[in-house]
This record gives structure tokens, sequence and C-alpha cells, in this order.
């Protein structure tokens, strides 16, 4: 009998082992991998006891913070906003539930102090966890405008300082309470409008006659020897793709040179120079600002779309063939744009054609702080020449002196700009548009405005707006 | 020589320290106030190992020392958890644990020795099926299965688990009995050695009984205790494995047929074999289970430094306090912790095997071996089922899932072990006035072994 009960002993002890060696598998090798898993309330409860750094303005306004609470015995943090619903978008929400949107996640691993020799630190016990402070570019001063102008309507607003890609200012319309991401997050999903959508830098819109800028810089860049005096006949229609293309409000503008052209919003023209130029040379000036691709912001990628042709929620390649270009030429048919893109097209002009990456974080400090990343102003490529840049940025003056854009104008400053009326498929509701910059000479901020489902026209319901926002930028540096 | 109850004494101490430093590492990790709760509770269960510790000094001086000690850390842990988890529940359970010491005592005090049990053998063994066709009539369904019967109080009752002990000592009276019958085969069936059928009847019969349980009460955990239980005292009564893979052939044969009926039975295979598909459904108690244990790692947080419960009381891991308390253990203290845990419950199999070993007789042994198999087959068969080596089934782990029942009925099991142990080592005797009325003419010299 003994016999067999030092066998059963060991067949027990052979169960026991397979235990352990199965609890070791869970606990040590495929535990990271669990970890990592999105429904892991584990992880998430991780998150809650990190202490994550503060997100701030470039005027030194605290945008987000933690704040220790007691809950459930432990000491966990949550996620203020002492200064509301200012940028929400921007800042993003960080809750367990959720997860991380905006720049709560794409500096997540420097807010909750994930960060080179940080984790070690702590492990050690020779430092709390701490997460570092990230300072943005947006200035709170520029913000509140944007805020306010886009009070009750739709839209977005992109505010940029050209010479260095920096974002002063960054709206979309509705906006919600970060505040209450933790609780009430169905139901502002709920609302209508979408409200949890950066407009800014994921809407997108038909660009309007914004657009003329960009086919300026193909013709004035292109082998084919336009200048702005480069003369055009108009005679009020065009047909193009079976339907003739027609001018605002039925205008003939006659014999007149290119700079009248943009400065009225010629749409014949611009058409006739659309197909002219071919959607080739078009298109790698396009290519060259950037479009087709996500802008290169640091925003997470899911939350920043490529502006271009689009066929449905298809991205086209800009210099495909065979489609509609002279509509292309004036912003419409298959064109959807950001409007964080068609700032990057006005900052690219104001710039002497240089496109700099625009950037949201400036730098990112530990509590010491230290400097531990910084984001310095990065070229991204020349988009055309700089004599091009002078000759757009003049016609542009043009626009905004007598032109479309007469309300976007700023008493003692020079504003080049470009209004757009986009129509949506409800006959006499528009998007309307702004892009533009000013001083005209020395460009301190680059400006995209876009209100959605308006009556009204790019220039008498954006330029105002924009007028506003640009008007906040050059007065703070000042 | 240091006598084995002081030397259990000294043993007791591990238990003690391991229960403070975890109601003091629960206390650090939840500051919110320094309430007294928890050192009266760790007072009273020290208290009562102690009082246990007394009643074996008295009655059972001989008995194994280890282990009582082993009962009081894997206790201590299983206390200490439950405090974690909610401090009332650990109010309740040291309650429970009273109750256990009450009965440990009793049998102790009003038993001197467990050969009585082999007399009553059919009425222990009938009792245990009447507690399970009880249990199978007027049961209370609890989690999808049928193990409770609520009294009159509201009190709910496992009978289960009493059965589970009834068995274990109806099988060692059986198999002591049929021992000889059974291993010598007098034919072959499918070229295996067959006992003769009358012998082999009962086996079939508690075959189909044990697959009963999981039909109708929905209860694979306690079959397959229960089966395995059987086939391990079969093993060691007749010595032939080939009787024990065959039952065990049978009885996997049975459960797939089960399964492949039973639509319940389905889901948990379901769950177990893809728990990641359906995870906030079918799955969820399997992963979040998984998920605790990840976060405890090699080392763990600590006592009280998990996330096991919500802000609200909840627990993350559903049934944290009885099915899944390993879990709770081993994401607080790690890979290392529940290591320690399960070395607690091997070393408790190995003193029981050790006493079964030594036993003098049949009966001794096969009772020994039952009750030690019991604990360790029980804990392999909840441990196992949450961390998805085999399918999760309501069992209880011994001596440390919230529950009355189960603790009451563990610690009459125990008691019982320490009692053969202890007549192995002082055969009973009767005593003198008990000698005159019995047998006057028998020599009391001869019949005990010297102290």
């Amino acid at each position: 009998m003994n016999r067999s009960i030092t066998r059963l002993f060991l067949l027990l002890s052979v169960a026991f082992a397979v235990l352990a060696l199965m609890l070791g598998y869970w606990q040590v090798v495929a535990a990271p991998s669990l970890n990592d898993r999105a429904d892991n309330p584990q992880a998430a409860q991780r998150e809650r006891l990190i202490d994550r750094g503060r997100i701030i303005s470039a005027d030194r306004v605290v945008l987000a913070r933690s704040i220790e609470v007691r809950r459930g015995g432990q000491d966990v943090f949550v996620r203020g906003y002492p200064n509301g619903a200012l940028a929400p978008h921007v800042v993003g929400y960080a809750t367990p539930q959720q997860g991380n949107t905006g720049i709560e996640e794409r500096y997540d691993r420097f807010l909750a102090g994930d960060y080179g020799t940080e984790p070690l630190l702590v492990r050690l016990r020779l430092r709390a966890a701490r997460g570092a402070d990230v300072r943005l570019t947006l200035d709170t001063r520029v913000q509140r405008v944007a805020d306010q102008q886009l009070i009750g309507r739709r839209g977005a607003i992109v505010a940029l300082e050209p010479s260095t890609g920096r974002v002063l200012a960054m709206a979309s319309s509705p906006d919600f309470d970060l505040g209450r991401v933790g609780g009430e997050f169905a139901r502002i999903r709920a609302e209508d409008n979408a409200p949890l959508l950066n407009r800014a830098t994921a809407g997108l819109y038909a660009p309007g006659s914004t657009f003329k800028v960009v086919t300026t810089v193909a013709a004035l860049e292109s082998d084919l020897g336009y200048t702005p005096t480069s003369e055009f006949d108009d005679t009020g229609r065009l047909p193009a793709s079976g339907r003739p293309i027609t001018n605002f409000g039925g205008r003939v503008f006659g014999r007149h040179s290119l700079t009248e052209a943009l400065t009225f919003s010629v749409n014949t023209t611009y058409a006739r120079l659309g197909q002219v130029l071919g959607q080739e040379r078009l298109g790698s000036t396009m290519e060259a600002f950037g479009f087709g691709e996500t802008p290169a912001i640091d925003l997470p990628d899911s939350g920043t779309i490529a502006s271009g042709r689009y066929r449905g929620r298809t991205l086209l390649p800009n210099g495909e063939q065979g489609i509609d270009v002279a509509r292309v030429a004036i912003g419409q048919e298959q064109l959807g744009v950001t409007p964080l893109q068609m700032a990057m097209v006005a900052g690219t002009v104001a710039n002497g054609c240089t496109l700099m990456r625009p950037h949201l974080m400036q730098t990112i400090t530990d509590r010491g702080g230290a400097v531990v990343r910084e984001n310095r102003p990065e070229e991204l490529r020349q988009v055309c020449s700089a004599q091009t840049s002078a000759q757009v940025t003049q016609m542009m003056r043009n626009v905004v002196r007598e032109g479309t854009g007469t309300a976007a104008a700023l008493a003692g400053l020079d504003v080049a700009g470009k209004t757009g009326t986009a129509e949506t498929e409800t006959p006499g509701i528009n998007n309307a548009w702004f892009i533009g910059f000013a001083p005209a000479r020395a460009p301190r901020v680059a400006v995209a405005v876009v209100l959605e489902s308006t009556p009204g026209t790019g220039g008498v319901e954006a330029a105002p707006i924009a007028r506003q926002v640009m008007e906040a930028a050059i007065r703070r540096s000042s | 020589m240091i006598s084995p109850r002081t030397r259990e004494l000294g043993f007791l101490l591990p238990g003690a320290v391991i229960g403070l430093l975890g109601v003091a590492s629960v206390a650090s990790a939840r500051a919110d106030a320094v309430e007294p709760g928890p050192l009266p509770v760790a007072a009273v269960a020290v208290g009562l190992f102690v009082l246990m510790h007394l009643a074996l000094r008295l009655r059972a001086p001989q008995a194994d020392p280890y282990v009582l000690p082993i009962v009081g850390v894997v206790a201590a842990i299983g206390l200490v958890t439950l405090h974690r988890i909610d401090p009332a529940l650990a109010r309740n359970q040291v309650l429970w644990l009273a109750v256990g010491a009450a009965v440990f005592i009793g049998v102790l005090v009003l038993m001197p020795d467990h050969h009585v049990l082999e007399r009553y053998r059919y009425l222990i063994g009938l009792s245990a099926v009447l507690l399970l066709v009880i249990t199978m009539l007027f049961g209370t369904e609890i989690y999808g299965a049928r193990l409770w019967i609520t009294l009159p109080g509201g009190q709910t009752v496992q009978p289960g688990e009493l059965a589970k002990l009834l068995l274990v000592v109806f099988l060692a009276g059986y198999l002591r009995d049929k021992r000889e019958l059974l291993a010598v085969p007098t034919r072959r069936m499918l070229g295996v050695p067959a006992p003769p059928l009358a012998v082999l009847g009962p086996m079939l019969a508690l075959l189909g009984a044990a697959l009963a349980l999981v039909v109708v009460l929905n209860d694979f955990g306690t079959a397959l205790l229960f089966f395995g239980v059987f086939l391990a005292m079969l093993y060691v009564a007749t010595g032939r494995a080939a009787y024990a893979g065959v039952g065990l052939a049978l009885f996997l044969a049975g459960a797939v047929a089960v399964w492949a009926v039973v639509p319940r039975i389905q889901d948990r295979v379901d769950a177990w074999l893809r728990p990641f598909d359906d995870p906030q459904g079918r799955g969820f108690q399997l992963v979040q289970s998984l998920y605790a244990l990840a976060d405890g790692g090699m080392f763990g947080p600590g006592w009280g430094k998990g996330f096991l419960v919500r802000d609200d009381g909840s627990f993350v891991v559903p049934v944290l306090d009885t099915d899944f308390i390993f879990t709770a253990v081993a994401a607080e203290l790690g890979f290392i912790g529940a290591l320690g845990l399960l070395c607690a419950f091997i070393l408790l199999i190995a003193r029981g095997l050790v006493i079964a070993a030594q036993a003098n007789d049949g009966f001794s042994k096969l009772l020994a071996v039952g009750l030690t198999t019991v604990v360790g087959l029980q804990a392999f068969i909840i441990v196992g089922g949450v961390i998805r080596l085999i399918p999760l089934t309501g069992v209880t782990l011994p001596f440390m899932s919230y529950g009355g029942s189960s603790v009451v009925v563990n610690f009459a099991l125990i008691a019982l072990l320490l009692l053969v142990s202890h007549r192995t080592r002082r055969p009973w005797r009767p005593t003198a006035r008990r000698r005159r009325a019995a047998v006057p003419e028998e020599a009391p010299e001869q019949a005990g072994a010297p102290a």
C-alpha cells in the first residue's frame, strides 16, 4: 500500500507543479501582452495611480493637471481642468474608461513619466512616479478669441506662426467639457453635431475658392509663363465635364489679369487655368503643400486626416488623371481639406514658400524644470520660389484691400487673404472659408477659418472672425 | 527531545506572523483611518489555533505536529485576503473558524478512536447519498449551480462539503473490506484485468452518481472531486493503476458525453478554451482573473495594493471571495507569493500521505489517503480553474474561500487526520472500566505499544 501512496504523492506533486508552471506563464510570460490589452481594468487602474504631468499653454496657463483624491481607500489621481473647456480637442482627455486623445495621447509617455530612466528610478524608489509637464505652443489669448468667435456656430479655426510652424490656436466647435468625459462620455457622444470631433484636423470640407491660392502657386511655378499680370478673358461661362462653371452671382468679368481673378475670385478663369495646367502640374503643387498625406503635426494619427482628392472615403493620388480638373482648381469636386491643411497653405505662402512642420508641443520639462524634449522649428520643404511667394502675397493683399476679403482688413496692418464659399448639397447653404496671414510684409500669424452651413459667404462670415484671431495673435507678440 | 505538541506550538508562529504582517500591510495600503477592527479578529484567529493546539495536547498528543501549523498558514493567508477584500468578510469568516475549531475539538473529545467509523461505514455512505439527494430536491440555485440548501433562518449551507467527508469515510471502510476481492482480478475485459462484477458494481454506481451530479446539480467540480478521490483510494487499496486508468477513462468518456448533450457545459468549456472570444460575456470571469494575475507579475504589489475592489466595493474579478480567492492572493503577492501558497498545500498533502504511510491498518491508511486527497484535489481543481489550466468549476479553496460549510467540514477533516496520526503512534486502549465491561480476560499490556 505504501508504494501506491508514494506514487499518489508523486502524481499530486506533478499536478501542483503543472499549476505552478501555468501560473508562471500568466504572471510572468504572458503578463506583458495581457497588460497591453485595451479592456484590461488593471492597466487602467495603474494609470489612475500616476501623477500625470501638467499641460500648460505658451503663456503659462494650466490647461490640465492631476489632482490627488481618495477613492475606495486608495490615493488616485484624477485629471482637473482649471480653465474649463479651453481647447478640449487639443488637450484631449485621459480617462481609464475611454482611453486618451489629443496631447494626452500623443505625449502620454512623458505625461505618465514613462520615459528615459524614470521608470527605473521609480522602481528603485529613488523618485516618486510623476509625469513631465508639456508646454504647448497654444496661446490662450489667441485661443480664447478663437473659441469665442465660434460660440453657437459649427466650424474650426487654426492659427499658426508661419516662420516656426507653432500652432497658436486650434478651435473646433461645438466643443465639450473635458471634466465631463469621465462620467458622461456616452451622453457627450450622443450629442448633435459630434462635439468630440476635432474639426480643425479631422473635419473634411470642400475648400472652395481658398484653393485658388494653390492653383495660383501652381500657375506661377509652371513652365507656362504665367505672371500676376497674365491676361484672361471671361464670358461668364466655362463648359467643364458637361456642366458649365459660372461665377458667383452670375458675374461676367471680361478682360482681367490673374491678380484680379484672385481678388474677385473668378471661377471661370481659374477653371480654365486648371484645364491648361492639367492635373499633373496642379497635383505636384498640392503634393508640395502636403495634400495627400496626414499632416506631420504632433497629434495622434487617429485624430488627423489627410487633405486631398477623395472618392467616397478613399484618398486619391494628387496627380491622378481623368477627373474634372477645372473644378479641382476652384476647390470643388472631390476635394476635401482640413482647416489645418489650409492654415499650412497660408503659412507657407507667408513664410517665403517654406513649409514648416506644424507643432503643438513647445517643450517638455520634468518636475525639476529640466527640459526633456523640445520642438525646434523644422523646415519640411520649399514649396515654391520666394518670388512666387512674394507675388501670391501681393495678390492676396489685394483680396483684402479691394476684393472679396475686405472684412478681414486690420487698421494699420497689411493683411493678405483669400475667401472661400463652398456650396453644400443644400442650395443657399455654404461652408464659409477664409485663409490669410498678417502682417503681409513680415507675417506673424497665418490663419484658416471655416464655418459650416451658413447662408453667408466666406468674405462676410469667415473674414471678420479671421481678423479677430489675427489681431489677437499680433497683439500678443507686440 | 522536544515533544510533538511543543514543536507544533512553535510552528504555529509563522501563521500568526503572516497574519499580523498581512493586516499591517493592508492597513498601510489603505491609510483611510486606523481602524482597530482587524486586530481583535486576528487575535481571535490566533486564539482559536491555540485552543485547537491545546485540544490536541490533551486528546491526541502524539499527532503529527506539522498539519495544524500548515493549516494555520493557509488560513492566515485566506483571512488576510478576505480582510483586504472586505473587512466584514474576514470578521464573519473568523466566526466560522470558531465553529470549525469547535467541531475540531468536538471530534477529538467525543471520538477517542476513528475505527468506530469503520463499523458504521454503510450508514455513513447512505447519509452522504441522502445529503446529495436532499440538495438535488430542495437545493437553492446560486450562480447556476444547485449546491446550497437554504435553512429557515436564511442561512445557506453546502451539504456537498459534508458529503465529501462522509464519502471518504465510507470508501475507506468499503475498500478496506473488499480490498482482497478487488485486487485479484477473476477475468479480463477488453484485455484489462477486471474484478468480479459484484465488487465492480458499486464503483460503476458511483460513476453514474457522479455524472448525475454533473447534470442535475450542474456541478462538474464536485463530481470531479468525488470521482478523483474514489480513484485515488481505489488505486491505493488495490495497487492497480489499471483500475484508476480505466475509471478515469470511463469518467472522461462520460464527461464528453455530457458535454455533447448539455449546452451549459458546452458554454463552460467554450469559456475555458476561448475566453478572449467573449471577454465581456462568457469569458468575463476568467479574463478578469487572468488580467489580475498578470497585474500581480513576479513579485506583486503587496497585500492591499492591487486593484481587486472598485470604489463602490464591487469586485473587479467576480466571486473573488470564494472561487477566485487564489486569484486575489496571486494578484497581490505575485507569482512568488502564490507559489508559496501552493507549496503550503503540497506540504499539507505530504504530511497527510506520511500519516497514511505510517498508519498501522488498512482502514487508517485509506482514510488518511482519502482525507488528504480530498483537500489536495479540491485545491488543484479550483486553482487550476482560475488559472485556466482546466475548465472552471465552483469548488472552494480549502481553508481559504469565504463560507462556513467548507471551513467547518475541513476542520473536522483535519481533526480526523490528526486522530489517525495519533492513534498510529498510540493505539487506542479501552479505559479500565470499559475493559472490564467488555473483554475482562484480555491483557492490556499487549494491546498497546509503549508511548
